[in-house]
């Protein structure tokens, strides 16, 4: 699936001024910087990749650099109001200790994700083109997440669903999500 | 860019770690750009095991060689002279001007030799703070090294929080690993192997250059990667063909060689031994439950804590418990790990990925009201 950022703009809605505010996986810290200047909060970011760091650090972002596990395993319990995994939770081998240790070190977790059960998505599969990534789009292997399977593992995580912004292909989706939402982002907490 | 290397001699004595003092206490320091109205453009620059206060530029327009940082303290550089007043001094236990083991021993008119005291990092920090305070500084923009200067940085944030505006910590780390305290004790008993070292007592005599050169060649291992020595010498041959002989055939031989032999002509054996020392004893959890309570009392110090991925001297994974500490303390803390293939001596080479992070961080540190707290 294409990497547009449309969810970038309801995550940015969802957060509250002053917030502290961890970011997994961020990138070249686009995120984070759109939030320290709109929203003044606190950030911190971890991410893997050398050069995203560096970009991240030009942005005047303070970021760990490591893989979201480790980068984790560093904070205290409850240290942040929001912890942020945007776009990648189906890129996770293990998706549910991640979440757990999100709500662990942050009051609530903010997730993203592109729905699999997109009408497009489905269509997609009823012609036999298989649900999911393209092989041919170098991505790496991702999981295929819809939002029923999404809420399922919110209960396995212990978790309950605060809030949630559907988006689709002309702005925010109100009906029928689970066929037009193109992208859902979840604020979930600790039941 | 020429530089006179300075002096100040403190006519006190010095309260060391281990409980024996040293006094009086001369240091050797070198200073680079210009001091702000506010004073607020101070950076220190800690140097490593065999560095001195002579970081950057030539002290005379026919200096063969540079300062040790060169490429990276000067006009333009990573830690620009242009902006930023950049102080320098040699660690006492040193050899190269400030007070160590070849000094004069003011009870006996004989170099200090053994009766030296150990010195630990905190001690050097002590002496570089009387420095701070002679300069009429009252609060380091950053304090930064490599290795060992990396360990002073770190001692700085600790004893002197609220001084300390920021740390650029540089392959180093909180604690030296057992592998680290091994290699360095092989280097020590090369040098007491050596007849000529008699037991610290050589000065005015035929110094341990034999014993020196082999705990040098050792510190050269360490200091490279398996990468960059097969880069760097590969099997090479001095000659076409192997000679079947004990003389030096190889390459790499030959470079150990000689940069044992030219280390013994600019370093003082005594002074190795005891920096070797005051890095194996350098551990901020010391006598604390945890690392992390070793930085309790900072608030406001952001740090920067880079790391190099072929560094087996001093490995990220040091840096990333150091992180993990500073982060648990709810403290602003970076941490990048470079991908390079120079092994610990990266933090010397890798200048050009060093000057974009010091210029961004700094430029965050700087134009941040500091007192504001940073951390979560």
């Amino acid at each position: 699936m294409a990497s547009h950022r449309l969810d970038l703009d309801a995550i940015i809605d969802l957060i509250p001024a002053k917030a502290r505010v961890l970011d997994l996986g961020c990138g070249d810290g686009l995120l984070l910087a759109l939030l320290a200047q709109r929203r003044q909060v606190l950030a911190r970011g971890v991410e893997l990749n050398e050069a995203n760091v560096r970009a991240c650090i030009a942005r005047g972002l303070s970021v760990r650099q490591g893989n979201i596990e480790e980068g984790l395993a560093d904070y205290t319990d409850q240290a942040f109001d929001y912890v942020i995994l945007s776009e990648t939770l189906a890129y996770l081998d293990r998706p549910l200790p991640v979440v757990q240790e999100m709500l662990r070190v942050g009051k609530r977790a903010v997730i993203s994700f592109d729905n699999a059960g997109y009408w497009a998505e489905r269509w997609r599969a009823l012609r036999g083109r298989g649900a999911g990534y393209d092989l041919c789009s170098g991505e790496p292997r991702a999981r295929a997440i819809t939002l029923a399977q999404f809420i399922e593992f919110v209960t396995c995580a212990g978790a309950h669903v605060e809030q949630r912004i559907f988006i689709g292909r002309r702005g925010r989706v109100r009906y029928w999500p689970t066929l037009f939402a193109r992208i859902a982002v979840y604020v979930i907490t600790r039941l | 860019m020429i530089v006179q290397t300075q002096y100040v001699t403190f006519e006190r004595e010095l309260k060391l770690d281990s409980g024996a003092t040293l006094g009086p206490i001369t240091l050797a320091y070198e200073t680079y750009g210009q001091l702000n109205q506010d004073r607020s453009n101070a950076i220190l620059i800690c140097h490593a095991w065999s560095g001195d206060a002579h970081v950057a530029g030539y002290h005379t327009p026919n200096d063969p060689k540079p300062g040790w940082w060169d490429e990276a303290v000067g006009p333009g550089k990573a830690f620009d002279t242009d902006k930023y007043f950049i102080v320098c001094s040699n660690v006492i236990g040193g050899c190269a001007g400030s007070t160590g083991p070849t000094s004069i021993n003011p009870h006996t008119g004989k170099p200090y030799g053994l009766s030296f005291p150990i010195v630990t990092i905190r001690d050097m920090v002590e002496a570089q703070r009387w420095l701070m305070d002679h300069l009429g500084l009252t609060s380091w923009l950053t304090v930064t090294g490599g290795s060992m200067g990396g360990m002073q940085a770190l001692q700085w944030a600790v004893s002197y929080p609220e001084r300390v505006r920021s740390a650029i910590i540089l392959a180093a780390t909180a604690a030296l690993s057992p592998q680290t305290i091994a290699l360095n004790e092989v280097a020590r008993q090369a040098i007491y192997a050596d007849p000529n070292w008699n037991k610290g007592d050589y000065y005015g005599r035929t110094p341990p250059n034999a014993g020196l050169a082999v705990a040098r060649m050792i510190g050269h291992i360490t200091f490279l990667s398996d990468a960059s020595m097969r880069e760097k010498f590969g099997r090479r041959l001095k000659n076409e063909k192997y000679g079947y002989s004990f003389e030096t055939e190889f390459e790499v031989e030959s470079y150990l060689r000689y940069r044992g032999n030219a280390f013994t002509k600019r370093f003082d054996a005594n002074s190795f031994l005891y920096l070797s020392k005051a890095m194996d004893y350098f551990d901020l959890a010391y006598g604390l439950p945890s690392l992390a309570s070793a930085f309790r009392h900072i608030t406001d110090t952001r740090f920067l804590v880079v790391s190099y991925t072929s560094d087996w001297l001093y490995p990220s994974w040091q840096s990333k418990e150091l992180v993990r500490a500073l982060l648990q303390n709810g403290l602003d803390a970076t941490y990048v790990e470079i991908d390079s293939n120079y092994g610990h001596d990266a933090f010397l080479l890798e200048v050009d990925r060093l000057a974009e992070l010091t210029r961004d961080f700094l430029k965050r540190v700087e134009t941040t009201d500091w007192r504001v707290t940073v951390s979560i």
